[in-house]
């Protein structure tokens, strides 16, 4: 099988997805700011929080989201969720990982099979290497809090 | 008259949003006979608890909804499934359609669209 790595149309997907996110849970925007390409995945700076959602069927890696603390702590509120706890930020994190993936679906179609999120704290972070093109960052602002997406994927392409 | 509700979804954050949605004067009555966070689970509690109306997650541990919309279909035939997931491309929703879903939320949704979604399943 042949792979190749995502193109600017595949990742424009991905900056969309977050912005329909944060729009839709808590009616307040985000500020994408443009993606940019790291050779060497293990350069990413992760945050408080990590939901990474491994990808397979038609494709091979990951899909990482990484937020601090503050910004996790906002969107429960702005969800109704008052138990502030080390497990729903992981949680939380998590599921916007698989939001965000999900998403994507309408671009990739059914052939972006997508994994249960794992979630980690900072330390604990894993750095997903299923892929073997570069890997893509796209950071995002919401309020006072940074937050990124790493899309670190390729396509197969069948004969 | 009450309505009985299986919210099915292996996020506990999402799981307790939707629940926290029922309080809306706009759907009176909804009694939450459980919270399930996989399929398999969803399946006991269904047949335990014989609810009217279920919402559905697709991506979940141990048993994922497709699989789980099916045997609920064929154990309740009356039960109402909503499935609430982030998978949007259409042939997902068409599947689950196809399985015994009833209707279809996207995730992220807003509140009013949850709303909105579980009174058109109710109605």
């Amino acid at each position: 099988m042949n792979y190749r790595a995502l193109n600017p149309e595949d990742i424009q997907v991905f900056s969309e997805a977050i912005s329909t996110f944060f729009e839709r849970m808590t009616q307040r925007p985000a500020r994408v700011r443009t993606a940019y390409m790291l050779d060497r995945p293990e350069a990413i700076v992760w945050n408080d929080f990590n939901g990474v959602i491994q990808v397979s069927g038609g494709f091979r890696g990951a899909v990482s989201f990484s937020a601090p603390r503050g910004l996790l702590t906002e969107v429960l509120s702005a969800m109704g969720e008052a138990e502030q706890s080390d497990e729903n930020f992981l949680d939380v994190a998590g599921e916007i990982a698989n939001m965000l993936s999900g998403r994507a679906r309408r671009h990739f179609g059914e052939g972006l099979d997508i994994a249960t999120p794992i979630s980690s704290v900072r330390d604990g972070a894993v750095i997903p290497t299923l892929a073997a093109g570069p890997a893509y960052v796209i950071p995002h602002t919401w309020g006072p809090y940074e937050a990124h997406l790493v899309v670190h994927l390729d396509l197969i392409q069948r004969r | 008259m009450t309505s009985r509700l299986l919210i099915v979804d292996d996020s506990n954050i999402i799981r307790n949003h939707i629940a926290r949605l029922m309080v809306d004067p706009r759907l009176p009555g909804i009694e939450i006979v459980g919270l399930a966070g996989d399929g398999r689970k969803a399946v006991e509690m269904a047949r335990s608890t014989r609810p009217d109306y279920i919402t559905m997650d697709l991506t979940m541990p141990h048993m994922n909804g497709e699989t789980c919309i099916g045997e609920i279909a064929g154990l309740l035939p009356e039960t109402r499934i909503l499935v609430v997931s982030a998978l949007s491309d259409k042939a997902t929703a068409l599947r689950a359609i196809a399985r015994g879903a009833h209707g279809f939320v996207h995730k992220p949704f807003s509140d009013e669209t949850m709303i909105q979604s579980l009174l058109e399943l109710m109605s």
